[in-house]
């Protein structure tokens, strides 16, 4: 399979303005970045505020240039084959803005349509489709500045759309989405996926990564911490299967036992009556679940680390602090 | 092409929106009737075709230097300034088609100049060259939109660009002759006139006003054209440079 995207060494700085006299002149967006988003793949870009998914979906974008490094798209370079990038890729920010709120979701359509060359009824044929597909028709005439949230972010698909790109940047597209929103969203990106189109999603959101992404990269401070498959990733902080269960009363007994078992290798307390137990293969986990059920645990689940726990344990817990 | 034209009909779906976009058309009657009853106080009917042809081109520049200013603005307000960089199109014939399309709306302001000298004033301004009035119309337009796309590339490197909107409104309206004759301008003053494309244009509009032949018009609607081209490259030029400083700076989007 070939790359849709690939960049090698990549470097972005921003200057500091001199006036701010934080004693440095410069702050580094991406640092030695390097990463391969394979086509047809969703691939999600997973970090904290200033981690430089933002930056890098710019410069795939081409409307930032890179520091240093390498960046090619479908093995073109942004740098000096930019309008061929161009034709390749579309663009999904993230937010309300992004749109002509003054006029219809129609007029905005025609207009970005008509900027990837098409000539008028070809325009109104990719308008009609688009409107179609986000599912828009009926609202097509009206002020874009009445529409919801969601209905705005789809309009923003729509526009992301309207070149027919082989890779769309999706930033952040669901922040302020209501979950039902959110969710028809979601299973928009897994038809374009099934369309072959390759798509990189800057997300926040690790349900969403987990549901809709084939990889996951994590980055924080210009850096890929990690990166693959978002099910496997868990192996990062833990190889092992975990038991979960609910224990009424006195727990210590239970406990002791589990660890007798061979295979297991912990338990912990995740909550007020409610534990984990980490197993080390399949028979473990069998032999713990036929000891719990014996002793009357109850809300019984096994399950592998999930994403958020290796974002947590990768990036840390740092609150509202921006690198 | 397909760029400019669907620019241009997307700036008359916004300026259909806002209204308030075409201050000029409420303003060209004011200056229609101070620039005509100050000829017809003066009893200087010479003047006449001055106060019929001064608020058109006044109108019609101020109109193009808001609009290549403001566009830049507002793509960055709205968040799709980004955006419009990203797609294959051209920014610079995006921004002419646009600019093309308001100074095309604000021609109007020629109309509601006749109607104030016909029912304030008893003159009615015949048109006996309509076709070198048309030619001088088109041509101003083209040549207005190119000169001021080299404003919105600067606006697009200068968020407070505002000055340069102002210094080329009134300056240029009295360097150019649009508004009074060079002729009233010191001697050292005038060279600096026939530079401008409003100067050749302004005239030409006058002189398609007025009962005797038009002199040398092919060389006149030559000088606009060329002025305007002049002004259209500068601008390309100077926004693919701005464009390139604006990515490697990274200040494309902010407001």
């Amino acid at each position: 399979m070939t790359n849709a995207v690939e960049t090698r060494g990549l470097r972005r700085t921003y200057a500091l303005d001199r006036r701010a006299k934080t004693g440095r002149s410069e702050v580094v967006a991406l640092h030695q970045l390097d990463l391969e988003v394979a086509e047809g793949s969703v691939h999600g870009l997973l970090g904290p505020n200033g981690a430089g998914k933002t930056t890098l979906c710019k410069i795939l974008a081409t409307v930032l240039l890179p520091t240093e490094g390498e960046v090619r798209v479908f093995g073109r370079d942004v740098r000096t084959q930019t309008r061929k990038v161009r034709r390749d890729i579309g663009i999904v920010f993230g937010g309300e803005r992004g749109l002509y709120t003054r006029l219809t979701a129609r007029q905005n359509l025609h207009y970005w349509c008509a900027l990837y060359g098409l000539r008028r009824p070809a325009v109104r044929a990719r308008t009609e489709q688009l409107l179609e597909r986000v599912g828009l028709v009926d609202r097509a005439d009206e002020k874009v500045e009445g529409f919801s949230r969601g209905m705005k972010q789809r309009l923003h698909l729509a526009r992301g759309l309207a070149g027919d790109p082989r890779l769309l940047l999706l930033d952040e597209p669901t922040t302020g989405m209501d979950p039902v929103s959110a969710r028809d969203f979601r299973s928009m990106v897994d038809e374009l996926r099934r369309e072959g189109k390759t798509i990189l999603l800057t997300t926040h959101d690790m349900d969403e990564a987990e549901t809709v992404c084939d990889v996951v990269t994590l980055i924080d401070g210009g850096r890929v911490l990690a990166a693959g498959d978002p099910r496997s990733i868990g192996a990062l902080v833990s190889r092992h299967e975990r038991v979960e269960f609910d224990f009424v009363g006195p727990v210590a007994e239970t406990v002791r036992d589990l660890l007798d078992l061979p295979g297991v290798v912990g338990c912990t307390s995740v909550s007020p009556g409610r534990h984990r137990v980490e197993t080390a293969d399949d028979d473990a986990t069998k032999a713990a679940l036929s000891l719990l059920v014996d002793r009357g645990a109850t809300a019984l689940t096994t399950s592998r680390p999930r994403l958020e726990e290796v974002y947590l344990k990768l990036i840390g817990d740092r609150g509202m602090a921006v690198r | 092409m397909r760029v400019f034209t669907a620019s241009f009909r997307f700036q008359c779906q916004l300026l259909r929106r806002s209204p308030g976009d075409l201050s000029v058309l409420v303003t060209a009657p004011f200056f229609s009737l101070l620039f005509l009853s100050m000829a017809d106080q003066a009893h200087r009917s010479a003047l006449t075709p001055y106060a019929v042809v001064a608020p058109v081109f006044m109108s019609v520049w101020s109109m193009s230097l808001f609009v290549a200013g403001d566009l830049i603005s507002r793509e960055r307000g709205t968040g799709t300034l980004e955006g419009l960089v990203a797609t294959p199109a051209s920014l610079s014939v995006m921004v002419i088609g646009r600019i093309t399309a308001a100074v095309t709306v604000s021609m109007l302001a020629f109309a509601e100049t006749w109607l104030i000298a016909w029912l304030c004033f008893g003159i009615v301004v015949r048109v006996p060259h309509p076709l070198m009035l048309m030619a001088t119309l088109a041509t101003s337009a083209l040549s207005m939109a190119g000169t001021a796309s080299v404003l919105a590339a600067v606006f697009v490197l200068v968020r407070s660009a505002r000055i340069f909107q102002n210094t080329l409104s009134y300056p240029v309206y009295l360097l150019s002759g649009v508004l009074v004759p060079i002729s009233a301008l010191p001697e050292w003053l005038r060279p600096l006139s026939k530079p401008i494309f409003l100067y050749w244009g302004a005239a030409l509009l006058r002189d398609s006003l007025s009962p005797s032949d038009v002199s040398s018009p092919v060389g006149r609607l030559l000088a606009v054209t060329a002025l305007g081209a002049i002004g259209f490259l500068a601008g390309r030029l100077l926004m693919h440079q701005v464009l390139r400083r604006v990515r490697v700076l990274g200040t494309l989007g902010r407001t």
